[in-house]
């Protein structure tokens, strides 16, 4: 068996409680997947796709259309090239024309003028208890009894009352 | 009718490049398919992931000449690929059952009942392997291969050899601790 001078050796960093039967098993499995031999004719079709390949220009993964696929990117001539000055001016200006025309579209469509909607607050409650609950009509109730109170004559009165009296002066046209 | 001699040297280096890609494939094609197996566990998709990797060479095949060692250069590609495919078929049902296995294992000398009971030990073993972390995982997988040395290792992953020596430690003590605990459980 051809030793390879680089390859760690198991004893070197395994203890030995670790390199036992069940470690050794395992490593015995992937030793065993990693020596399986190459299906027959493999360098064959590698050789075929190499020679299908169009390898002749550059190749990449282009997305047309929903599909990923190989296909021929076209070279930019020199004028037209994204690395020359003047394009990338020309997209700046593009991406400058498209933003402003976004936001000029936005604000053109922003209806101005328009009132402001008030929040209606409800309205304080009546000393009794009651409100009309913020109703437009309120339904005429029946008239319920009325009491009338006795009026007291205030002092003011008796006074407005006297003084005619106090005036009572002679009059001419008095009979006596 | 008189030819640039740019032409003829960029003909000349084509031809020259092609034939050094000719070479490479018949030279580590196996290789690279073992390694993809190792990690893919199905002979097409393995199969799909080295003529991928020879593709990739064949479009970066004018860097050929700066490459120090092709083999591990090579086992790098098809690494990634491997490990982008993997990560990519995650979602899709395991191709590594038993009877893929009992179908590529060696059946020399051995009754279809003991090449089922392998199937199935390797299988077990190969369940455990995939239950580790990917850093000790990747490492253990590729400590397999008797022509990778930890530098070469260390070089496909881009780490550092001591980095190797210390997963791979860590990747058998967690390895045989699955397994022992698989075992108890029985």
């Amino acid at each position: 068996m051809k030793l390879n001078p680089h390859k760690p050796m198991a004893s070197e960093y395994v203890p030995v409680a670790v390199s036992g039967s069940i470690s050794s098993s395992a490593e015995e499995t992937l030793r065993l997947i990693a020596s399986l031999p190459a299906p027959a004719g493999l360098e064959d079709r590698v050789h075929a796709a190499l020679r299908y390949a169009p390898s002749r220009s550059p190749l990449r993964q282009v997305f047309v259309a929903g599909v990923v696929s190989w296909g021929r990117i076209l070279a930019w001539s020199k004028a037209l090239s994204p690395q020359s000055d003047w394009m990338r001016t020309a997209a700046a200006a593009a991406i400058v024309f498209v933003v402003a025309g976004g936001g000029w579209g936005v604000y053109a469509h922003v209806q101005h003028g328009q009132p402001a909607k008030v929040i209606v607050m409800p309205r304080a409650m009546q000393p009794d208890g009651f409100s009309g609950a913020g109703a437009k009509r309120t339904p005429q109730t029946l008239p319920g009894p009325t009491v009338i109170l006795p009026v007291k004559p205030t002092p003011a009165q008796h006074k407005a009352k006297k003084k005619p009296a106090a005036s009572l002066a002679p009059s001419p046209l008095q009979a006596p | 009718m008189k030819i640039p001699t740019s032409a003829v040297n960029d003909e000349s280096r084509r031809r020259a490049e092609d034939a050094a890609l000719a070479a490479l494939v018949d030279q580590y094609a196996g290789a690279l398919y073992r390694v993809a197996f190792s990690v893919l566990r199905n002979a097409a998709d393995a199969e799909d992931a080295v003529q991928e990797a020879f593709l990739r060479v064949l479009r970066h095949r004018h860097t050929l000449g700066d490459v120090r060692d092709h083999r591990v250069w090579l086992i790098r590609i098809v690494w990634n690929i491997v490990l982008d495919r993997k990560r990519r078929a995650k979602t899709r049902p395991e191709t590594d059952d038993v009877d893929e296995l009992a179908r590529v294992l060696p059946s020399a000398g051995l009754t279809a009942e003991q090449l089922a009971a392998a199937a199935q030990h390797h299988s077990h073993v190969l369940a455990c392997v995939d239950r580790l972390p990917p850093k000790e995982r990747q490492v253990l997988v590729l400590s397999a291969f008797d022509e990778l040395s930890s530098v070469e290792i260390a070089s496909v992953l881009g780490i550092t050899e001591s980095s190797v020596r210390s997963r791979l430690f860590r990747a058998r003590n967690l390895m045989a601790g699955l397994l022992d605990h698989e075992r108890s459980l029985r």
